[in-house]
């Protein structure tokens, strides 16, 4: 795999390939963070899209300076949440449990299972502080390490530990877990 | 530290062993046994959310989302480079292009790779391309840059369809045609060569054109030619993958296309016959491999 610092810099050369390779390495992140962030699958794929559109148009304004590349691209995809749930003022929603395009996975009672588990998490979620919110979806969806995640939110990786432990806890007291395919 | 810093960190630890090396909860808590009985319980709610948030985009999305990708790639790379050859009649810049890469190396070629048909690039990217066959060896790796070859069409078909640009389609869907009909004859070459040196438990001959002379072998292994036979095993079922794959993704982005509402009513018909004939093509190509 090659050096990510290497790739943004070919990119921001106008190297397509390296550019094509970023988006190959974050595509899925970003779109869980998104499903995760929106709750609808379908506006997620939109927003998803949008997002590394955003990225290429302003690839050459990056600068390292000690923030990764993934911080500023999960930056864009919260700036792109942030405008699109503004925009979407009256507009219903479609329920992640009713969305028609769940129904492409192969397993329907796993996509059920999925799904319930998913819309569960999501509402058990909005219960959080926004802080906490971010760093679940962050770390779960977005699969960021702590560092990533302090950089994307401008804390200390100590304050985003805290946030992490807190938010857990305050899941764990509003959703029944009764999943313990880990043990 | 505290001892609720002092936590945060023995949680975050185990969190980290456990999404990102997967490790299982016991394993973290051996390594915590005073703390186990508060880990335990935010181990699991964490397992629990990661499972649920570990949803897939769709194939066709995906497939969509990347040509369209892929497309706007493309537009970038010609506009870098039109502001720079515009000066030139189309003519002289292939020419200068073509000579730039032979003096200096492949620089231009990622750019030139994802050129769409409106760019001055573009006869530069297919002239690469025929180079590239050209200089393939086996029949196997002709076969497999097809399969590359072919994946660009779409990128290329979409990219002309958002702009409407019918003729642009058809000329491409052409091209797309031609390749899937020569990745199938291909196929269907590798196939009876394979399945020859099989038969009767020998080895099967290495696909390689004699005129294109061989660089010597690196193992000993290489030297008696077994590594060549698994390699060449290998690759056929990385081509059969890559193939079934396209083979639904292609059609499934063009579909995703005609049913996008931006794109305009006259490149609906030839994106349909492109569709088709993608859906044709493959299937010709999935029958010469099986």
């Amino acid at each position: 795999m090659q050096n990510e610092e290497s790739l943004v810099h070919r990119a921001q050369q106008r190297d397509t390939e390296a550019f094509a390779q970023l988006y190959e390495n974050y595509f899925d992140k970003i779109y869980r963070y998104v499903v995760f962030k929106i709750g609808n699958r379908t506006e997620a794929e939109d927003v998803t899209q949008q997002v590394f559109l955003n990225a290429l148009q302003s690839i050459s304004s990056f600068k390292w300076k000690g923030r990764p590349f993934s911080a500023w691209l999960f930056r864009i995809a919260h700036n792109q949440i942030v405008d699109y749930l503004r925009k979407k003022t009256r507009q219903a929603t479609t329920p992640l449990d009713k969305s028609p395009a769940i129904s492409s996975d192969s397993n329907p009672q796993l996509a059920i299972e999925r799904k319930l588990d998913i819309e569960q998490l999501i509402l058990a979620t909005k219960r959080l502080t926004k802080a906490q919110q971010e760093v679940i979806s962050l770390r779960f969806a977005g699969e960021l390490p702590i560092a990533e995640v302090a950089k994307v939110m401008d804390k200390s990786e100590g304050a985003v530990k805290a946030l992490q432990h807190s938010a857990i806890v305050a899941l764990r007291k509003t959703l029944v877990v009764t999943n313990n395919d880990s043990k | 530290m505290t001892a609720s810093k002092e936590f945060d960190n023995v949680l975050d630890e185990c969190l980290e062993r456990l999404l990102t090396k997967g490790e299982t909860i016991e394993q973290c808590l051996q390594s915590y046994l005073e703390q186990a009985a508060e880990l335990e319980p935010l181990l699991q709610m964490a397992v629990a959310a990661k499972k649920a948030v570990a949803v897939q985009p769709r194939s066709e999305f995906r497939a969509e989302a990347r040509y369209q990708f892929h497309a706007a790639l493309g537009e970038v790379a010609s506009q870098g480079s039109r502001s720079f050859l515009g000066w030139f009649p189309r003519w002289a810049t292939v020419v200068a292009i073509v000579l730039g890469l032979i003096l200096v190396g492949g620089g231009t070629v990622s750019a030139a790779g994802y050129s769409m048909p409106d760019s001055p690039l573009y006869p530069v990217k297919l002239t690469t391309e025929q180079v590239r066959l050209a200089l393939t060896p086996s029949e196997l790796g002709k076969a497999q840059l097809s399969t590359e070859l072919a994946d660009r069409r779409i990128v290329e078909i979409i990219y002309m369809a958002n702009k409407g640009d019918a003729q642009q389609v058809e000329a491409i869907t052409q091209r797309l045609d031609e390749r899937l009909i020569m990745l199938a004859t291909l196929a269907s070459t590798t196939r009876d060569v394979t399945q020859e040196g099989t038969k009767d438990g020998g080895a099967p001959e290495v696909l390689t054109l004699p005129s294109v002379e061989q660089p010597a072998p690196s193992s000993p292994e290489e030297a008696t030619g077994e590594g060549d036979v698994r390699i060449e095993t290998n690759n056929r079922a990385k081509l059969r993958v890559t193939v079934a794959r396209y083979a639904v993704n292609h059609p499934a982005a063009l579909r995703a296309v005609l049913q996008n509402e931006k794109i305009p009513e006259s490149a609906k018909p030839a994106l349909r016959d492109a569709i088709d004939k993608t859906v044709a093509g493959y299937e010709r190509v999935l029958k010469a491999l099986d």
